[in-house]
C-alpha cells in the first residue's frame, strides 16, 4: 500500500461509519473484521479484505452472493473509492470470493494451454470487470499469448489469442 | 413493530444520504400494504444518476439489500427512486 489514504486505519474508520449503520438499520446478522491482502507476486489480491461472518452469512452468500456484492458496491460508491483503485477492496465471506479468483487464474491458464495447442482463439463467457481483469492479470507474464476484453457489458468477455498471430507479445 | 419501519426507511435514507452530493435534498416516502411495502427516495435531480448508478448497477445493489432485509422480516420491500 504505497499511499497515505489506503492506510488501514482510514479505511475502517469509513467503513465503520457507513457499513456498521446499514448492517444495523437492515437487520442484518453479520459482523465484519478488515484484513490486509497478502501480496502473492501475481498482483491480483486486494489491499483490504473485508470479511464477513454471523448468522445471516448464507443470506449473505445467496443466489451467488447478490447481498455480499450488492454491500460491497453500495460501500465502495459511499466511500467515493475511484474506478481504478476499486480491486483494492474486496468483500468476502468463507473465501467465496478467493475461491473464485483462484477458480479464474485456473480457467486463465486452461485456456492460453489450449490456445498455444490449437492456435484458436479462447472466449470466456462475459465477466464483471473485476473477473476479466484478474484473466488478464493470470496470463500477462506469458509471452506466448495475448488477452483482450470484447463486446459491451453485460456482454464484455475476454478472449484469449496466441501472441504471433497479430505479431503482438503483450 | 414501529421499529422494522423506522428502521427500514432509515436504511434507505442513510445510503441514499452517503451517495448523493446534496444529503439535504434527500427524502423517503413508504406506501404500505399488508406484506408490501414502497419506499419511494427523492432526490435532487442532480443527484438521480449517484443512487442510480452506471446501468442501473447501485439501484440494483439498494434493491438487493431491500430484499434480504425483508426476507428477515417477511416482508417485501420495494424501492421506487422518483424522477
Amino acid at each position: 500500500m504505497s499511499r497515505e489514504a489506503w492506510a488501514q486505519e482510514e479505511i475502517a474508520k469509513k467503513l465503520d461509519r457507513f457499513l456498521g449503520p446499514v448492517l444495523s438499520a437492515a437487520r442484518l446478522s453479520l459482523d465484519y473484521e478488515l484484513h490486509e491482502g497478502r501480496d502473492d507476486g501475481k498482483f491480483i489480491n486486494p489491499d483490504i479484505t473485508v470479511s464477513f461472518d454471523g448468522d445471516d452469512i448464507e443470506l449473505l452468500l445467496a443466489q451467488k452472493g447478490e447481498l455480499l456484492l450488492a454491500l460491497e458496491q453500495l460501500t465502495l460508491e459511499a466511500l467515493h473509492v475511484p474506478h481504478e483503485d476499486r480491486y483494492r477492496i474486496i468483500f468476502d465471506a468463507r473465501d467465496y470470493r478467493l475461491l473464485r479468483i483462484e477458480e479464474l487464474r485456473m480457467s486463465a491458464e486452461k485456456a492460453a494451454e489450449m490456445v498455444k495447442r490449437t492456435g484458436m482463439a479462447y472466449s470466456f463467457n462475459p465477466m464483471t470487470s473485476r473477473e476479466r481483469r484478474i484473466l488478464h492479470l493470470a496470463l500477462r507474464d506469458d509471452p506466448e499469448v495475448y488477452t483482450t476484453s470484447e463486446g459491451i457489458p453485460p456482454h464484455r468477455h475476454t478472449v484469449v489469442r496466441l501472441a504471433k498471430e497479430s505479431g503482438r507479445t503483450n | 413493530m414501529a421499529a422494522n419501519r423506522d428502521s427500514i426507511v432509515e436504511l434507505v435514507e442513510l445510503i441514499a444520504k452517503a451517495l448523493v452530493d446534496k444529503p439535504e435534498e434527500v427524502s423517503v416516502r413508504t406506501v404500505s400494504g399488508d406484506q408490501v411495502r414502497v419506499l419511494e427516495l427523492q432526490v435532487d435531480p442532480s443527484d438521480l444518476g449517484k443512487v442510480i448508478g452506471k446501468k442501473g448497477r447501485t439501484a440494483k445493489s439498494i434493491r438487493a439489500l431491500l430484499g434480504a432485509a425483508g426476507m428477515k422480516v417477511r416482508k417485501r420491500y420495494t424501492l421506487e427512486i422518483l424522477e
